[in-house]
């Protein structure tokens, strides 16, 4: 049996294998490395980077859910600086493509840390965070309606000539508008899908369990939600889709594939096990070579729904 | 390091009160955890997503008859998961991470006496941090509070490992009727060279940590969160700190940055 060729395009770069981890769930790819290699992945998307150094919201900030978790982490990171300066240089000694996560309050503040990395060697792209609340917008997310979305999408691209992805929010009437408001203003890619948000009630105290009160709910809980959101923006937009939202097995990952992701990210799973995304790079190999399959490109957006033959 | 192992359950006793001491063997880890260190534990199979933190409560040599791979558990029945894990027979499937954390201080100094405060469950940690302290000559005094008798696991094992135990219940059915931090209060107006390691539900981690303070004597607590990860990347299990008297509050990690911290440095 020939061993299928894993590696994907997502515009002008190439991954070994579809398979990345999700920004906020490993966090600056240092702290996995007693659990796997960094070369058995396509890359890793690293915590959220604001312009400086973030504290965070108050505990609780997660709560188990029926298979899922709701967490309200408020974007602690290190900031921009001390990840060029501490983190990134570690990381460039492992041969993996390393996808900075960005958010900030301000467009301005997308801007600065998009300008930083832009200037930086070992980037391979930038991901915006666009569930951030927008402080000039009276605290609504720049990801929630698609003019906001367009405005962060288009200052970042004129700061960068790194590929740029914007990860959608779910949270949102339609995701195919926001979607092709990122592709209008230049976006290379479109990730998908940021957390639901929700809320988990402490029935004896009255109160929320997180001291934020609402948080994202992340894990297999939301997996088709995510699969749908990811095969409805796979039609909208002609640009690459990274899928994610509950993968847990090759089988998952291949269900985004097969809805239309090129690559797909594993988060919550990573922290169960945290050699997750290892073993769902290897299971998408031995899926392919199980049907005969020499290259996973084959089957992105394959998909049938059975209306087409019935049309 | 830590490492992520499949091992099964060597043994599984019931201490009666919702406690149990679950036993498994794993070469590297009865190696390299040291007192107060946890593992997260996954149960294939169970209905729960996350694993569940437990600190380290055997090492090798801890419990007579145990093996040199041998790695106990203590804990207590709360939820879904230990529920779970408490139907789980000898040779069944466990996933362990570990070890992780930060554990106990060891290195008391001689002379020093170590007083362990235990609220319950709470006394998890100290059959292995005895051990190690005893093994260094150093006198351990266990100061044990609970709710009532039944809440007092291992109490035989610790009556027969440490010099002195000291007990109170809330109902007043062992021991002492009262709090833990009674005796200790008297323990610490006697004076003497003497250091603080406590483990219990935080209410009384923050009453013993006054305690402490107000006597100047050092302490060290071992805290409890929700940690999805255990290992650092997850954000989810952190404490308000402070760096130093008066300093500027940050978040810090119960996983990496605990379990076990100085309490002088909580800002609660
Ligand atoms: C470092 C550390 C060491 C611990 N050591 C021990 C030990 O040795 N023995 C013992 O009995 N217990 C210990 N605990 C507490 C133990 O982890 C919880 O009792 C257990 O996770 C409850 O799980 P559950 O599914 O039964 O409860 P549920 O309430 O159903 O759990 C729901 C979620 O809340 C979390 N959770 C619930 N209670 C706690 C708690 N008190 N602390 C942290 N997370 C909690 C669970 O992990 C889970 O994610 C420790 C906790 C930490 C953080
Ligand atoms: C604890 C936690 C922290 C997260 N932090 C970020 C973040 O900083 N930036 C971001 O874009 N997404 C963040 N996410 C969202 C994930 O990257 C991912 O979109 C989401 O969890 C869905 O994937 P999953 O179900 O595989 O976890 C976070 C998720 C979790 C659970």
């Amino acid at each position: 049996m020939v061993t299928p060729d894993l590696s994907v395009r997502l515009g002008s770069l190439r991954l070994r294998n579809p398979v990345l981890t999700a920004s906020g769930t490993f966090g600056y790819g240092l702290e996995f490395l007693p659990f796997l290699s960094l070369e058995e992945i396509g890359g890793i998307v690293v915590k959220g980077l604001s312009p400086k150094p973030r504290k965070g919201n108050p505990p609780e900030r997660i709560v188990e859910t029926p298979s899922g978790m709701l967490n309200a982490i408020g974007l602690q990171n290190v900031g921009v600086d001390a990840f060029l300066a501490e983190k990134l240089p570690e990381l460039r000694r492992h041969d993996t493509a390393v996808v900075a996560n960005v958010f900030g309050e301000t467009i301005p503040e997308y801007v600065e840390v998009c300008a930083k990395l832009d200037a930086a060697e070992g980037i391979a792209a930038i991901e915006l965070n666009v569930s951030c609340p927008n402080v000039e917008a009276g605290g609504m997310a720049f990801g929630a309606d698609a003019a906001s979305l367009a405005r962060v999408t288009r200052a970042c691209r004129d700061a960068t000539r790194l590929p740029l992805w914007v990860k959608l929010s779910p949270n949102v009437t339609d995701i195919r508008e926001t979607a092709r408001a990122a592709e209008a203003e230049g976006a290379d890619a479109v990730s998908l899908v940021n957390t639901y948000v929700g809320m988990v009630v402490d029935v004896e105290r009255r109160r929320p369990v997180l001291a934020n009160g609402c948080g994202g709910l992340s894990g297999p809980a939301i997996r088709p939600l995510a699969v749908w959101a990811t095969w409805q923006v796979s039609r909208a937009v002609a640009i690459p889709v990274v899928g994610m939202g509950g993968i847990a097995s090759g089988r998952d990952a291949v269900e985004f594939l097969l809805a239309g992701a090129s690559a797909v990210q594993v988060g919550t799973a990573s922290f169960v096990h945290p050699d997750a995304s290892v073993r769902i790079a290897r299971e998408i190999g031995s899926w392919l070579a199980g049907h005969g399959l020499a290259s996973v490109r084959e089957i992105v957006g394959t998909l049938r729904t059975g209306k087409e033959e019935r049309r | 390091m830590p490492r992520d192992l499949s091992v099964e359950i060597a043994s599984h006793r019931d201490l009666g009160g919702g406690n149990h001491l679950l036993e498994v063997e794993a070469a590297p880890l009865a190696r390299e955890t040291a007192p107060g260190q946890f593992f997260m534990i996954g149960f294939p199979g169970a209905d729960t997503l996350l694993r569940r933190p437990f600190s380290v409560c055997g090492l090798p040599g801890t419990f007579d008859g145990s093996s040199r791979s041998a790695v106990h558990v203590l804990y207590k029945v709360v939820g879904r998961g230990t529920e779970h894990l408490a139907s789980r027979k000898p040779g069944s499937p466990l996933s362990i991470l570990g070890p992780l954390g930060r554990g106990f201080d060891l290195e008391l100094g001689a002379g020093t006496e170590a007083l362990l405060v235990a609220g319950g469950i709470g006394s998890a940690p100290f059959p292995a941090l005895a051990a190690a302290l005893g093994a260094r000559g150093i006198r351990c005094t266990l100061l044990y509070g609970a709710r009532s008798a039944s809440d007092l696991p291992l109490l035989d094992w610790f009556r027969a490992r440490a010099p002195e135990v000291i007990v109170t219940t809330e109902d007043g059915s062992a021991g002492t009727r009262g709090l833990v931090t009674d005796p200790l209060r008297e323990r610490l107006a006697r004076g003497g060279n003497v250091r603080i390691l406590a483990c219990g539900p935080n209410p009384m981690l923050r009453e013993v940590a006054a305690i402490a303070r107000e006597a100047s004597v050092p302490c060290e607590v071992s805290l409890e969160a929700r940690m999805a990860c255990g290992f650092g990347v997850c954000l989810g299990c952190v404490v308000p700190t402070r760096r130093g008297e008066g300093g500027e509050t940050a978040y810090e990690r119960v996983c990496v940055e605990g379990p076990v911290m100085p309490a002088e440095k909580l800002a609660w």
